[in-house]
């Protein structure tokens, strides 16, 4: 399916159920992302993380409701509970699937995002590991001082912005000195299609999801 | 080129930013888990999402204050969520929407001082405009609606004091050393 399609269809799904309180489309949509994560070959360990990262959040917000809420609606905080999993698996189903590339591709081509904005954050992205390095060398070198870094010190965020400014100046240096050029047309090596049947799909799936919607407390 | 805009250097400052921003978090995000745990027994459980909603926060007034205009506050906070996405975290695309909700939030805080002032008026109102965004979010989100007023008011006010002291105080902190390394364009 289509990069960008996909995202939209996840993102109008999320928002919509956000908006209306539904069990039933909640249970039904985690159920149909399990189904496609076990198609894609997803791992019992990632399952396992799936359903925990959720729990804490999800069981605090159904106590919540349930025993301290003035309505005590056992209904309201299974839909809360389910509708955070809800959150947890269409997200999942979507980067599970997706390659960042062919996202970034399928928004500039099929969505005419412009081009330094889906290059500039995939550019960064690249630089993900190195930043996780910079950031442990700026503790470490901090405590060569005696100097303890916690999260919350400024000093810290401060050392990494030097470092963010820097980076960010070359690597824009190095993209235009390869023929980058902002806003100039460009042609592509790998075309991101954008058929009929991704419609079809997309406008299928939402056109279920209503109907479930309505038909469904 | 027109002077508001953004260029290539300036959008991968941002996304390298909201990177920043996410690897430090993750360190903190026990405390979530943490103070849910201890809240959910006296009915106070999604209050962890309002104590620690300022650390989310940060990228956005920070991200303001670096670059000086308009869009860069939505910008920063949003690349923060579409990064996050991007490594496969779990909240995935609905990361994409509350990374929204945010950038709203603190982009309002310098739209309504007109991108002109850029003092500790600036981060209040910002702190302000994020509280009230992110909290009418939450309330379909996480169904504030049900709760009870007292609770909601309670909720508000750890809600703002959260974002105060990290997207007010600590950003404060970080751009005034900014300033000092004369990193900030005038």
């Amino acid at each position: 399916m289509n990069p960008s399609l996909k995202l939209f269809t996840v993102l109008f799904i999320s928002l919509e159920l956000t908006f209306t309180s539904k069990l039933w489309a909640n249970i039904i949509i985690i159920i149909g992302c399990l189904i496609l994560l076990i198609h894609a070959g997803f791992r019992w360990q990632q399952f396992c993380w799936l359903v925990l990262v959720p729990l804490f959040p999800a069981i605090a917000i159904f106590i919540t409701i349930v025993l301290f809420s003035p309505s005590h609606s056992l209904f309201y905080g299974l839909v809360l509970f389910s509708r955070l999993y809800m959150y947890v698996s269409l997200g999942t189903v979507f980067t599970f699937t997706t390659n960042p590339l062919a996202l970034a591709r399928s928004l500039e081509q099929n969505c005419h995002l412009p081009s330094k904005y889906a290059y500039g954050v995939l550019a960064a992205l690249n630089l993900m590991t190195k930043m996780k390095q910079a950031v442990i060398t700026i503790r470490a070198a901090g405590q060569m001082r005696g100097v303890v870094l916690h999260w919350w010190s400024p000093t810290l965020y401060f050392k990494a912005i030097l470092v963010a400014l820097q980076w960010s100046d070359q690597l824009a240096q190095a993209m235009e000195s390869h023929g980058f050029v902002e806003g100039q047309a460009r042609t592509s090596t790998i075309n991101i299609p954008l058929t009929v049947y991704d419609w079809l799909i997309t406008i299928t799936l939402i056109v279920v999801i209503q109907i479930i919607i309505i038909a469904l407390p | 080129m027109a002077k508001h805009q953004l260029h290539l250097r300036d959008i991968i400052l941002l996304a390298l930013i909201g990177i920043i921003f996410g690897i430090i978090y993750f360190a903190a995000g026990f405390i979530y888990n943490g103070l849910t745990i201890l809240l959910t027994p006296i009915g106070y459980g999604p209050m962890a999402n309002d104590l620690t909603m300022g650390i989310w926060c940060m990228a956005g007034p920070l991200a303001g204050f670096l670059l000086r205009m308009p869009g860069a506050a939505f910008l920063g906070e949003f690349f923060g969520a579409v990064v996050e996405m991007l490594l496969g975290d779990q909240w995935g695309a609905v990361n994409l929407i509350s990374g929204a909700v945010q950038g709203i939030g603190a982009e309002l805080g310098f739209t309504f001082t007109l991108y002109k002032i850029y003092n500790w008026l600036t981060l209040l109102i910002s702190s302000l405009t994020l509280t009230i965004v992110t909290f009418g979010w939450d309330w379909f989100r996480n169904g504030y609606s049900h709760f009870s007023g007292q609770m909601l008011i309670i909720m508000l006010i750890a809600r703002f004091i959260s974002i105060f002291v990290f997207s007010g105080i600590i950003v404060r902190l970080i751009v005034n050393m900014l300033q000092r390394a004369h990193l900030i364009k005038r």
